[in-house]
């Protein structure tokens, strides 16, 4: 296999597996702050919302929306960068259906 | 019924017909019938994949969800919306640049193994089915409260269960995916327009999101259940103190410290395994159009989940106030709450906009569920025509046959579910699932979750894996979810049941566990490099952008 599509496919799995971490981390804290930080259920944050409605009810979208246009821009720019000088098209890929 | 109603229900069956007939494929080929002669722009398949995955489940389901159960409610439409990350970081581009037609096709071809797709063929199935009954069910539940009378000498729910399924699986049939994908697309921004005409109603009227949260968390949350014949309220337990009761802003109404986080690992893992979303991406032009799109689908779904959040709470806070004086109201509530949840998107449409406005929900009702049925009957479709029939049946088979065995299946498939959901009654089956809907769509997610997203990523992004270690990893997956499933009515343990009815944090890493096993005591493909480039290269992409680039200087050519 072409040396610059091993070198991409690391990165682009690098970047992959590091942005589905923080998504990891951050889905899971919610209900273990709902376990273990008693503001986080009963508190008051936007017109009296508590922390935990607002991040369920539109936080986690705001937080979803960025992280995937931020690891899908990276994505490209890696691909774009490493890729296309060396590769060769394999022969299937012409009559693929 | 009014003659509003009726009208807008014909003119919603008539231009289905219409647009199927009118977007149906020029040529007779599987590449055009299943997917759309790879050509579908980035916006388009967004608004596409969006009309596909919000079905009853969201636009009803969601709803009710958060109507029964508040903020442990709103853990769906998270769920539902968290899906498409995986899917954007693992699965979108790598899928697309490999091409074929379908999930078990892609495993085949990867894996390099007949005996894998078969596998893949029957959990594909399973899963189709699985969320096709509960979208019968939708379109059953809103004609009934819709239109409120039978045809054909059929029950009111019976009505909306056939005449749905008998419209979308024309459109299936004649327009195939290029219909399907515009149907879908246009499907989508109605939907929107309904939560957005909606959510502007209410929010004009004087409703203060936060102040309705606060005054439905001072009172225990109650919701009525059928007790010796007579329907009564009941105080919902707190599952995560049992001291206290559970209120609607408070996490504790639905879900136990283990039960958030399963249906959250459900509903994540699961999205990636589902095949008529995953088969959209087929049709995209190149990876990194797949991927766009994926971005696209997530602000769309967020703006969309906001909504329906919002209009569960609403209902929740309105429709009670809103009893006295309305008789029709209070035959579907009992003391103010509604008895089947998913009505309450309706009812805060017939409230706000009288008749008018109940029919303009309720179409988006039917279209969420019709739109939702036509991309799994075309999934359900390719699995059969393309994996089954062109690939083992009949390897021989012209385009033609190739095509006309794919429509076979969509009419069989679609009688099938029709009758499944006929056998269901789901007022009668509330007491046991608080919304029903939402409830059996997440039994297709744990099934996707837990046999296929695991294998699927496997395959895509580690080179070890083998077709042994694939099919074993899916019938494990399989098996786990469905004994799990089949075994939680009988576990009495509140936070045993949480895991049994959303499987997928215990059966996705044994499938996992089982492949990786498995894989290393077998041989990967002998022309893995090749796969691999085709996976990951980007020849396929330049190609296409070079031949778009071509067409648009022609075009502008031909024009001068």
């Amino acid at each position: 296999m072409p040396a610059d599509v091993d070198a991409s496919f690391r990165t682009v799995r690098r970047v992959a597996v590091g942005h589905f971490v923080v998504f990891l981390c951050v889905v899971a804290a919610v209900p273990v702050l709902t376990l273990t930080v008693d503001w986080w259920s009963a508190g008051s944050l936007i017109g009296g919302l508590s922390p935990s409605f607002v991040m369920a009810a539109f936080g986690l979208y705001v937080f979803f929306f960025a992280l995937a246009a931020a690891a899908a821009t990276l994505s490209n720019g890696v691909e774009e960068r490493m890729l296309g000088t060396q590769e060769r098209e394999p022969a299937e890929e012409r009559d693929e259906p | 019924m009014t003659s509003a109603s009726v009208l807008a229900l014909a003119a919603l069956l008539l231009a289905v017909t219409v647009l199927a007939f009118l977007l149906r494929p020029g040529r007779t080929s599987t590449l055009e019938f299943y997917l759309a002669g790879r050509r579908v722009g980035v916006a388009t398949n967004a608004c596409a994949i969006c009309g596909d995955y919000f079905s009853a489940a969201s636009f009803l389901g969601v709803a009710a969800a958060v109507y029964v159960s508040g903020l442990d409610g709103v853990w769906y439409a998270t769920g539902f919306a968290a899906g498409f990350v995986p899917v954007l970081l693992f699965v979108a581009a790598p899928l697309r640049r490999f091409g074929e037609f379908s999930i078990p096709d892609f495993l085949g071809r990867r894996l390099d193994s007949d005996r894998v797709r078969l596998i893949a063929v029957t959990v594909v199935q399973l899963i189709i089915l699985s969320y096709l009954v509960p979208q019968a069910v939708g379109s059953g539940i809103t004609w009934e409260l819709l239109v409120g009378a039978g045809m054909f000498g059929l029950s009111p729910y019976a009505t909306g269960v056939v005449l749905s399924t008998v419209a979308i699986t024309t459109l299936v049939v004649l327009g195939g995916m290029r219909g399907t994908t515009w149907t879908q697309a246009v499907q989508f921004l109605l939907l929107l327009a309904a939560f957005v005409w909606l959510a502007v109603a209410v929010l004009t009227s004087g409703f203060s999101y936060p102040q309705a949260v606060s005054e439905l968390s001072s009172e225990p949350l109650a919701n009525p259940v059928l007790s010796g014949g007579e329907w009564r309220l009941a105080t919902e337990p707190n599952h995560l103190d049992p001291s206290t009761p559970a209120t609607f802003g408070e996490p504790g109404g639905r879900y136990g410290p283990l039960g958030q986080l399963t249906l959250m690992v459900t509903l994540v893992m699961g999205t990636a395994g589902l095949p008529h979303i995953m088969n959209r991406y087929f049709t995209s032009p190149t990876g990194t159009t797949a991927r766009m799109t994926t971005i696209w689908v997530l602000g769309l779904a967020g703006v969309f989940y906001t909504l329906a959040v919002l209009l569960g709470t609403a209902a929740r806070a309105l429709i009670a106030e809103a009893v006295p004086g309305r008789p029709w109201l209070a035959e579907l509530t009992v003391d103010g709450v509604l008895r089947v949840p998913e009505h309450a998107p309706l009812v805060l449409g017939r409230i706000y906009g009288g008749d008018a406005g109940l029919t303009f929900i309720a179409i988006g009702a039917l279209i969420a569920v019709m739109s939702t049925i036509a991309g799994l009957l075309l999934a359900s479709a390719a699995s059969w025509g393309h994996d089954v029939y062109e690939r083992h049946i009949n390897p021989a088979a012209s385009q033609r046959q190739a095509v006309w065995a794919g429509r076979g299946a969509v009419i069989v498939v679609a009688v099938f579910s029709a009758v499944l959901a006929l056998g269901l009654r789901p007022d009668s089956l509330t007491a046991l699932f608080p919304s029903i809907v939402a409830t059996m769509v997440t039994w297709a997610f744990a099934l996707a979750g837990s046999a296929l997203a695991p294998v699927f990523i496997l395959a895509i992004w580690w080179r070890g894996t083998t077709s042994r270690g694939a099919g074993a990893g899916m019938i494990t997956g399989a098996v786990v979810a469905i004994g799990m499933f089949a075994s939680a009515p009988w576990v009495a343990d509140p936070g045993a049941s949480e895991v049994l009815l959303a499987p997928t944090i215990v059966a996705a890493p044994l499938a996992v566990a089982v492949t990786v096993l498995v894989s290393r005591r077998t041989e990967p493909p002998e022309d893995l490099d090749r796969l691999w480039l085709r996976l990951h290269g980007t020849a396929g992409d330049r190609r296409a952008a070079r031949l778009a680039r071509l067409t648009i200087a022609g075009v502008g050519e031909g024009k001068r």
